[in-house]
């Protein structure tokens, strides 16, 4: 479904992606590790363009993704959903209205809308929270609102961005809990990229290492920690076994 | 960066900045219509309606009560119908208007201003405001009167008067306005006044220089008529101060010791010369020596013939008998004595005056004593006259008794009798020495004769005078003691020396009648001179390279007091306009624009292509922002009709320039944009408009653009 080829990304002197090829099938579930700063988040931040990349290529079921006008582009957005590690919610929209906001402004009717964003709240067990402000939400629901919003436009592909890395321990738990039931009931395909290596044995399909913006090391997540080739997959076996 | 207004944006950013150009316009124009109102309304109460007043009376607040019962007697006994009321009061001072009745509204009357009201208490001064008139101010003095004749030849005017350095012309009507006011500018374009100013400190005598700049300027403009008019300029307080210096050099010299000088045969002295005296000095002079310190000094002032008139210049010669004579010498340079001239009197007029008011005050205080002396006098005359009138009742009794006891005798044919010829004889010269004391010629005197004598007549007069006697005595004679006692106590205590100094002083200002000063005035008429080709040549006949050369209007034209008024409202409110709009695009600026860009600053820093060279320095979001702020300054500007003193519309542009780069660079500061929100909006497919409406917009602060904003919003 998803096809990188020689993606490379840039700021200033430092080289954030650095030459990544990437297949992801569809319905797969593609987990993205390694240490901070590798270049994991700037990757998947390329596929809908949130960082327009200095090179390469990407195809989504054979079109190039680059190559789209504003127009397209914002078309192709809305099939894709984005779960940003800092929630990125509008802060002065209630839940039900953050989870729905963009299906209007896409032309969905409002009741349609509605409907939608209720389910897919109830998804993720907000139903009842339905008029609160994210402000009154803990980090946790916030996060679940997030992943609701996304969820709402009916995406072909998610695209996860450590979204329990602003979280406190004990709320990651529940966002997992969450993440992992979707990813289970769900048919998208998704890249997530995340520290949690025991949701990623549980959730993934494929396991990618980066180091320094390059793909280090790929394969099922039994075959990377039980016989890891690269330096991170070694770091990462040394940390489950612990 | 300009793809960030994509999607419909463009059309909703030009629609704010119209917005912001017509609130912009609308608030500052409209608040400078209110004030202009606020002030129009406040001036119509000041002063009245068009024409009700002519007149605002500046009075100290202290003397408000007895200023207005005098105003108020003004308009009943002077002005019947004259209309008083009062106005505004500041800083002590009350000011109330007064409108002449429509007949008194003449040259007469304006002319005659101070004397019609010098007697109101605490007046400070006073404002004239007739309306309709045109004002010209600064009316050269020289000019003034022929200007006034003029300026009443014009059809439209009812009269012209002075009102210090201004003149008022005063119209039959205020659609008279316009033209009589083209027509007095084409009258003082007649006048020029040449002004030649030298460096300061550089005194001239403007009355020499004056006339050498004239010759000059006759051969460069022989058609123009010239005058030297620089005296005049300092007005008619210059005048007053040149005739109260000669009073006081007629009183001077009369106060003076009066110094006559009888000339030697062969000698001879000239008007300007000194002579030497002794005076009191114990030194006697003497020629070919020294004079002495103490010896006076006389200056001749006048000669007639082996006579001549001086007055003392040095030293004293103040005598207790009031006149000196001493011989007197020629004075020479280096106080050296020369020969013999004459015989100096010296008369002490100073002593003369002091005696002459001790003797008057001595004559009062006697006149007093004396009257009531004469009082007592008349009135014992009077008793004299009643006793005298019965004397004779009872000797024409005695006279009756007489004659019929002579009667008596001689019809008894018989002898007097020793006693009663003693008592004829004896009432015989008893009645003749009565007749002689009335008359000395009568030898003989009978009773007929003093029956004669006219007591009533005599009578009379005494009563006469004891009426005189009684005037005198009602005249306060005290009263004059001590008012002759204060003049001659108030008398200037000055000696000989310090009065010959003191004329010659005012002698040098008068008689030469040289002003200084530091520029020249002369008036041309049928010029005009052109002062940039003149100036040369003044300074090279003045050898003076440092002289300017200027000319001045005759008088400036400016309308009525009312009209003038309100044109500096106008200005007012023109400024307040341009004041209120630079504020208000400030305002706009920082709470609509400054959100559009700092989110324009957001997506250039998002921007896919990176920056090189002159792009990487350049900021299109400042120059972006500048452009637009002054754009929207200079439309609202120009759209609110404002115009702030000496403020060109490129400087507004400039200042709305300044103002949006401001607001472009601190943008963030102003309104920072929620990033997080924004790649929200982004990632869900929305497009910039939608991100603008539904994000940032709601986001930032309040303003235009919220409102605007809330027609599009779904959110």
């Amino acid at each position: 479904m998803l096809k990188i080829r020689g993606l490379r990304k840039q700021y200033g002197k430092h080289i954030a992606v650095d030459g990544v090829d990437l297949d992801v099938r569809r319905g797969e579930t593609v987990v993205i590790m390694g240490p901070s700063g590798c270049g994991k988040s700037t990757m998947i931040r390329c596929v809908n363009r949130l960082t327009e990349p200095d090179a390469g290529e990407i195809l989504v079921d054979g079109k190039s993704i680059l190559s789209l006008d504003d127009q397209s582009l914002r078309e192709f957005r809305r099939t894709v959903g984005f779960v940003f590690q800092q929630f990125n919610l509008i802060a002065r929209l209630n839940v039900l209205d953050n989870v729905m906001f963009h299906l209007v402004l896409a032309g969905v009717p409002r009741e349609q809308a509605e409907a939608r964003a209720r389910k897919a709240l109830a998804k993720v067990g907000l139903e009842s929270s339905e008029h609160k402000h994210p402000a009154n939400l803990s980090g946790g629901e916030q996060q679940r609102v997030g992943i609701a919003r996304a969820l709402a436009s009916n995406p072909q592909l998610m695209l996860w961005d450590e979204p329990t890395a602003s979280l406190d321990p004990i709320l990651i738990g529940e966002v997992l809990d969450v993440m992992e039931e979707l990813v289970r009931t769900t048919n998208t395909t998704s890249i997530i990229v995340t520290h949690e290596v025991g949701f990623a044995l549980k959730v993934a399909d494929r396991i990618i290492l980066m180091d320094k913006g390059k793909v280090v090391e790929e394969g099922s997540p039994r075959a990377i920690f039980a016989d890891p080739q690269s330096e991170v997959g070694k770091k990462y076996q040394r940390l489950i076994a612990s | 960066m300009f793809r960030f207004f994509r999607d419909g944006l463009y059309r909703d950013y030009i629609i704010l900045i119209l917005v912001t150009i017509i609130a912009g316009a609308a608030v500052s124009s409209g608040v400078a219509w209110a004030v202009d109102v606020y002030f129009g309304d406040t001036i119509q109460e000041m002063i009245g309606d068009n024409g009700e007043f002519d007149l605002i009376l500046h009075i100290r607040e202290a003397s408000e009560e007895a200023a207005v019962r005098e105003l108020e007697r003004i308009a009943q006994q002077q002005y019947p119908g004259a209309v008083i009321s009062k106005t505004i009061s500041l800083a002590g001072q009350v000011n109330y208007l007064f409108g002449f009745p429509k007949e008194a509204k003449t040259a007469e009357t304006f002319s005659r201003l101070p004397s019609i009201f010098n007697a109101v208490p605490g007046l400070n001064s006073y404002t004239v405001i007739v309306e309709p008139s045109v004002l010209v101010r600064g009316v050269h003095p020289s000019i003034s009167d022929t200007l006034q004749q003029r300026f009443n030849q014009i059809g439209g005017v009812s009269f012209a008067f002075r009102d210090g350095k201004n003149m008022l012309i005063v119209l039959e009507g205020a659609e008279h306005s316009k033209r009589v006011m083209n027509e007095v500018k084409q009258i003082l374009k007649d006048y020029q006044v040449l002004e030649i100013r030298f460096p300061m400190g550089f005194d001239v005598d403007v009355q020499s220089t004056g006339d050498a700049v004239i010759q000059l300027l006759r051969k460069e403009y022989p058609g123009a008529k010239l005058a030297n008019v620089s005296s005049t300029e300092y007005g008619e307080e210059l005048d007053a101060l040149m005739k109260t210096l000669v009073e006081m050099r007629h009183f001077l010299l009369s106060y003076a010791s009066k110094v006559t000088i009888k000339l030697a045969p062969g000698s001879t002295v000239v008007m300007g010369e000194q002579i030497v005296v002794q005076g009191l000095s114990q030194q006697v002079p003497a020629s070919g020596e020294e004079a002495a310190s103490d010896h006076v000094v006389i200056e001749i002032l006048e000669v007639n013939g082996d006579q001549a008139q001086g007055m003392i210049v040095s030293g004293s010669a103040a005598a207790d008998g009031g006149v000196l004579t001493q011989p007197g010498y020629e004075y020479l340079s280096e106080s050296k004595i020369g020969k013999p001239v004459g015989e100096v009197r010296i008369e002490n007029e100073r002593y003369r005056l002091n005696y002459a008011i001790e003797e008057s005050l001595r004559l009062l205080r006697e006149l007093d004593g004396l009257s009531v002396e004469a009082a007592l006098a008349v009135e014992r005359a009077d008793k004299v006259l009643t006793t005298f009138q019965e004397a004779l009742m009872q000797l024409e009794v005695l006279q009756v008794q007489m004659q019929q006891l002579n009667k008596g005798l001689a019809e008894k044919g018989a002898q007097s009798t020793s006693e009663q010829l003693i008592i004829s004889l004896f009432i015989n010269g008893l009645l003749k020495s009565i007749a002689k004391s009335g008359s000395e010629t009568a030898e003989e005197f009978d009773l007929d004769q003093l029956e004669n004598l006219d007591i009533a007549s005599m009578r009379s007069s005494l009563e006469s005078i004891a009426e005189q006697i009684g005037s005198i005595q009602e005249i306060d004679v005290q009263a004059i003691i001590d008012q002759v006692s204060d003049i001659r106590d108030s008398l200037p205590d000055l000696d000989d020396e310090e009065i010959g100094k003191s004329v010659r002083l005012v002698d040098n200002y008068i008689a030469g009648q040289v002003i200084p000063g530091e520029r020249i005035q002369i008036l041309v008429e049928k010029g005009p001179v052109d002062t940039e080709a003149v100036e040369p040549l003044i300074r090279s006949r003045l050898q003076n390279q440092y002289l300017n050369v200027y000319s001045i209007a005759a008088g400036t034209v400016n309308p009525d007091t009312r009209t003038e008024v309100f044109r500096i409202l106008k200005e007012v409110r023109a400024t307040i306009a341009g004041i209120l709009s630079i504020v208000l695009v400030g305002v706009f600026l920082i709470l609509d624009h400054a959100t559009i860009f700092s989110t324009l600053k957001w997506f250039r820093a998002n921007q896919k292509q990176p920056r090189h060279g002159l792009a990487k320095l350049m900021n299109p979001v400042a120059l972006f922002s500048a452009a637009v702020g002054a754009a929207v300054l200079a439309a609202t500007y120009w759209l609110s009709r404002a115009a702030v003193p000496y403020v060109s519309m490129a400087t507004v542009a400039v200042i709305g320039m300044g103002l949006g780069a401001a607001v472009g660079i601190f943008s963030e500061k102003f309104s920072p944009v929620r990033a997080d929100e924004i790649m929200a909006g982004l990632a869900l497919g929305l497009n910039n408009a939608q991100i603008m409406h539904e994000i940032v917009i709601p986001d930032g602060r309040p303003g235009l653009l919220q409102l605007m904003n809330r027609a599009k919003q779904k959110f």
